[in-house]
């Protein structure tokens, strides 16, 4: 397959998505996060924050841009490639419902196109239309999620990886203790979002994390 | 691009499938559609788009997408529709280049006399008339509003809010370039036939 677009140097092992919590006249989790990225430990980050609206997801989306992120980091928007593509960011990650990527792609021929997958359906639709990396899961249970039935398990997340060539991410209930588990399974890095909230011990979080996913 | 007489938009409505009521609408007359649907997946609102620009293309009419401009990239759609909380139209025009259409909603002088420095080509007005169709935070601004912002504004303005066959053309005599519409048109036994009427009401003269 010859979809691997992504420029430069590989994609961190390492996701970090915000919280889903932003406050519409601050962002600061998210900054805050951001600030404390360690200067060594690159990561994807992706701005995911259903609740704004287009004008205040911008506003967003160049603060984060402005903070200084480890180099190698990855800043993505979910779904909104206009947004991404004025704040510069570096790509979006689009929901399994999300437009295609191939749609996208001719507006933002240099951007990372990251696709949710939830079978082996969507990610063969994913691949097909040219993702450059996937993200899977719930792999373990997670409260957030729970509303969609039982998680996916270690097993599909194996199946899915085994099934293509691109980056696979896994996420939902990774923890320092499970996440060797999913790398096993043949992932390409792990992927949080509650666990990274708690910033006291964001830094902790990360290291624990980084020791597993670095190769 | 945006017509010069008095014109017909027919904005789709969340509860009904936006490809059927751009359909209707268009038999009728309408010569702008837009789609707009703030719940719909990207995918979903991709298909739509591309139907509905088709359907568009067939009876030389404008589509146009409220907010996503993404969508809007992708699908080649004429232009876009911003509101107050969507992108800015600079960020837009940027993204879009100089042939697309921009529209914004105004609901003050203040408010559209922005958008034309910033470069929109038309205004959505209103709301001018009590609706339902939208949550609304403020009262109707009536047509004196509407005649105020005529005087200063040079681009064509589209009034919204309340729009029948009774007061369609009234808002043509205080200024508006065209009127714009979702359930008075939607929410009829016959669309094509209520698009059909009021674009004939826009045409009469007031007597």
């Amino acid at each position: 397959m010859e979809h691997n677009k992504v420029q430069g140097t590989p994609l961190p092992h390492l996701y970090l998505i915000s919280s889903g919590q932003e406050n519409p006249d601050n962002g600061t989790l998210l900054l805050e996060q951001l600030n404390l990225l360690p200067r060594t430990m690159c990561c994807m980050v992706q701005i995911r924050e259903k609740q704004l609206n287009a004008k205040q997801l911008l506003t967003l989306a160049l603060k984060a841009r402005g903070c200084h992120l480890p180099e190698g980091s990855r800043l993505l928007l979910n779904e909104r490639i206009d947004i991404a593509l004025a704040a510069r960011l570096d790509g979006v990650h689009l929901p399994e419902s999300g437009c295609y990527p191939d749609k996208l792609r001719p507006f933002a021929p240099n951007m990372i196109f990251g696709c949710s997958v939830h079978s082996p359906e969507s990610l063969n639709i994913a691949a097909e239309s040219g993702a450059d990396y996937l993200l899977f899961g719930p792999v373990f249970d997670t409260p957030s999620k729970r509303k969609y039935g039982a998680p996916q398990g270690l097993e599909k997340l194996g199946l899915i990886c085994r099934s293509t060539t691109l980056p696979v991410f896994a996420l939902g209930g990774i923890t320092p203790e499970n996440g060797a588990l999913c790398m096993a399974e043949g992932a390409y890095g792990i992927a949080g979002l509650s666990i990274f909230q708690d910033t006291s011990r964001f830094v902790d979080t990360l290291e624990q994390f980084y020791r597993i996913v670095s190769p | 691009m945006i017509p010069s007489s008095p014109f017909l938009c027919v904005i789709t409505d969340e509860a009904l499938c936006p490809v059927a009521v751009a359909e209707q609408a268009l038999k009728g007359g309408a010569a702008m559609i837009q789609l707009r649907h703030k719940r719909a997946s990207g995918s979903q609102l991709f298909a739509w788009a591309v139907e509905i620009r088709n359907q568009c293309q067939k009876y030389q009419a404008l589509f146009i997408i409220n907010d996503r401009v993404d969508i809007a990239m992708a699908s080649k759609a004429d232009g876009v529709h911003l509101g107050q909380q969507d992108l800015p139209a600079l960020v837009a025009r940027k993204l879009l280049g100089k042939e697309c259409i921009i529209g914004i909603s105004a609901s003050s002088l203040e408010e559209a006399l922005r958008a034309e420095k910033d470069g929109a080509n038309y205004i959505g007005f209103g709301h001018i008339y009590p609706t339902l169709s939208k949550e609304k935070g403020f009262p109707p601004l009536g047509t004196e509003a509407l005649l105020n912002a005529a005087a200063f504004i040079s681009l064509p303005i589209i009034a919204i809010g309340g729009v029948s066959l009774e007061n369609a053309s009234s808002l043509i005599s205080c200024g508006a370039t065209g009127v714009a519409v979702i359930s008075a048109v939607s929410r009829t036994d016959d669309p094509a036939r209520a698009a059909s009427e009021l674009v004939a009401a826009l045409k009469r003269k007031k007597s």
